[in-house]
């Protein structure tokens, strides 16, 4: 465990020497801000309209949080490969790689060091959001039911993106070549259920079950379902499987 | 303690270690010697569990790199042939990080690093970012990396590789001092280096071992005899003709001619010391006798000839040492 922890100590410290901590966060904190604002607007409106009305119910909720944490997958697409990009391949690159497979760590607590780093960024990235719910909480009165769960889920679906970029990470020394195949690994596994509503009813739930995406929605519901935590907790497993197979066949071919 | 047997590393095609068997006694100093590309690094790699063998096998401080790796990693330190610097790091953080990886206990740990730091004489770029360093630096840094957790079994590559003379000495002197203690191989290309600090050397070549011995009987037993550097004042082809006549002496060649002056090149069968014979002859005759010198093969001359082609076809007698 303490290994463990020393890997992801590092990992975490060395995104922070760098700028792509500071360039992911800000990022993020830039365009969940702009969301934010824009859904603020919107939602203002609905529920003046809805005021004037006297009829429809508005729901902060539904009008609000939700669209905000369904558009934050967006968001991911976009900055967690700038997270994973470089885990193994700087180290395969730089040689440092030869420091941690001739320590006497097993190949199961590098990834997972690894893993835990990068979602310790991750987890500083939404920490910065915590700011807006603080903001919608001392403003309106929203249930808070959703909202951690909506946590939950941005937590584990980042994992799963996570998980799968540390894997492409763990095939090349180039870390823009590692970036840019997550990138468009990420967009496939986004997409992927977008003919589902084309298509016939096997198909389509198959389709609904690989995207990472769709199992966040009954996150933001409120709803903490065993089905997609299973789910979550497996890709997340499944990807770090397939690192430490990626990091052993390199092993072996030299 | 260590214990390499019948090890061959192929990389796809190219069979980059080739059925390479030697061990190393505890507290030896063993040197591993030889041309670009001659396997040193990849058997090295193999050692400290880096990477599988592809067949053969290696046993460091009792335990087979392969089936209880962690167990041999424990007791292994390793610099390789880049040292693996992270360049965000300082070199406090840097070796901070590596004694928590190498499980250095944690109330130790800043006396063991403070203590390093002192020994490779980096205590003043402490707190320099290592991708700064300079590349003496970087090594220094790598080799106290690697001696961090007071490992049995050192293995260095080419832990001289960039140091200034000074540094040199000085990286020496500290390796020959963790002898005794720690058994070390370390590889290099500096020549006078092995036979200044190795106790038993390993030349290899194309991934094969060529020779397994001490420098002495190295440098002595390639040539298969002793060779005696003579300045006569006299003419050539004179005294030639009487230093052949001396029992023992199998040649006489002339290597270089000056005025009146004449230097001879003696070969003799190995053991047989014929100064004194030679000195009779020469002042018997009445000729000044200005030089007398043995001239021994250096290791520069034992490793070219090992390493180059035709030569190590010659030099084929060396292969009955290879297995000791
Ligand atoms: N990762 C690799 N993939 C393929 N071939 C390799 C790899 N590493 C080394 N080789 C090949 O294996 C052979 C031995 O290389 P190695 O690095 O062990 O040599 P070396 O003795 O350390 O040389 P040097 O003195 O230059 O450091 C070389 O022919 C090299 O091209
Ligand atoms: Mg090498």
């Amino acid at each position: 465990m303490n290994n463990i922890l020393a890997i992801a100590h590092k990992e975490l410290k060395s995104y922070f020497s760098t700028p792509i901590a500071y360039i992911v966060i800000g990022f993020f904190a830039l365009l969940w801000g702009y969301f934010f604002w824009v859904m603020l607007l919107y939602f203002n409106q609905q529920s003046q309209l809805g005021g004037l009305g006297g009829g429809g119910s508005v729901d902060m909720n539904q009008q609000l949080i939700r669209p905000l944490f369904l558009n934050a997958t967006v968001i991911l697409l976009f900055l967690l490969p700038l997270i994973t990009m470089r885990t193994y391949s700087e180290e395969k690159r730089s040689g440092t790689i030869e420091l941690l497979l001739t320590s006497p760590l097993t190949d199961f607590q590098i990834i997972t060091g690894k893993f835990l780093g990068a979602m310790g960024l991750y987890a500083a990235m939404l920490g910065v959001t915590v700011i807006h719910m603080v903001l919608l909480f001392s403003y309106g009165n929203p249930e808070w039911r959703p909202v951690v769960t909506g946590y939950i889920g941005l937590l584990l679906m980042g994992g799963c993106f996570i998980s799968v970029g540390l894997f492409i990470s763990s095939l090349t020394k180039n870390q823009i070549v590692s970036g840019i195949v997550t990138f468009g690994v990420f967009l496939l596994l986004w997409v992927i259920n977008w003919p589902a509503s084309f298509v016939g009813p096997t198909t389509q739930s198959v389709l609904n079950y690989l995207s990472i995406t769709d199992h966040f929605d009954d996150f933001t519901k409120g709803i903490l379902d065993t089905k997609h935590l299973v789910y979550y907790f497996s890709v997340i497993s499944f990807g770090l499987f397939l690192t430490a197979r990626a990091v052993d066949t390199e092993r072996w071919r030299g | 303690m260590i214990e390499v047997q019948h090890l061959t590393k192929r990389y796809g095609p190219v069979t980059a270690v080739d059925d390479v068997s030697f061990t190393v006694e505890r507290g030896e100093i063993l040197g591993f010697l030889g041309p670009n590309g001659a396997g040193k690094t990849t058997t090295m790699r193999v050692l400290t569990g880096y990477m599988p063998p592809s067949e053969g096998k290696a046993i460091v401080a009792g335990y087979d790199v392969f089936d209880q790796p962690l167990e041999a990693k424990r007791r292994t330190g390793y610099l390789p042939e880049t040292p693996p610097l992270y360049p965000d790091m300082t070199v406090r953080e840097y070796l901070t990080f590596v004694a928590r990886i190498k499980s250095v206990p944690r109330n130790d740990c800043t006396k063991r690093i403070g203590d390093m730091m002192e020994r490779t004489r980096i205590t003043d770029v402490a707190d320099r970012h290592c991708g700064k360093l300079s590349k003496g630096y970087r090594q220094r840094v790598g080799l106290a990396q690697a001696m961090l957790h007071n490992p049995d079994v050192l293995i260095l590559d080419e832990p001289t590789a960039g140091l200034d003379p000074k540094q040199i000495i000085e990286t020496r002197e500290l390796i020959k001092g963790l002898a005794g203690d720690h058994t070390i191989i370390l590889s290099t290309h500096i020549l006078p280096e092995v036979s200044q600090t190795c106790q038993r050397i390993v030349i290899i070549n194309k991934g094969k071992i060529v020779a397994v011995d001490t420098p002495d009987n190295l440098t002595s037993r390639l040539r298969g005899s002793e060779t005696m550097y003579l300045q006569v004042d006299a003419q050539g082809a004179d005294a030639a003709e009487a230093l052949q006549r001396v029992p023992g002496v199998t040649r006489v060649g002339i290597a270089d001619a000056r005025d009146s002056v004449t230097g001879f090149e003696v070969d003799s069968a190995t053991g047989r010391d014929v100064r004194r014979e030679l000195a009779a002859v020469i002042v018997g005759r009445g000729w000044g006798l200005l030089e007398m010198r043995p001239m021994r093969m250096s290791l520069e001359d034992v490793f070219l000839q090992l390493t180059t082609q035709d030569a190590a076809a010659q030099a084929a007698p060396a292969e009955e040492v290879t297995h000791e």
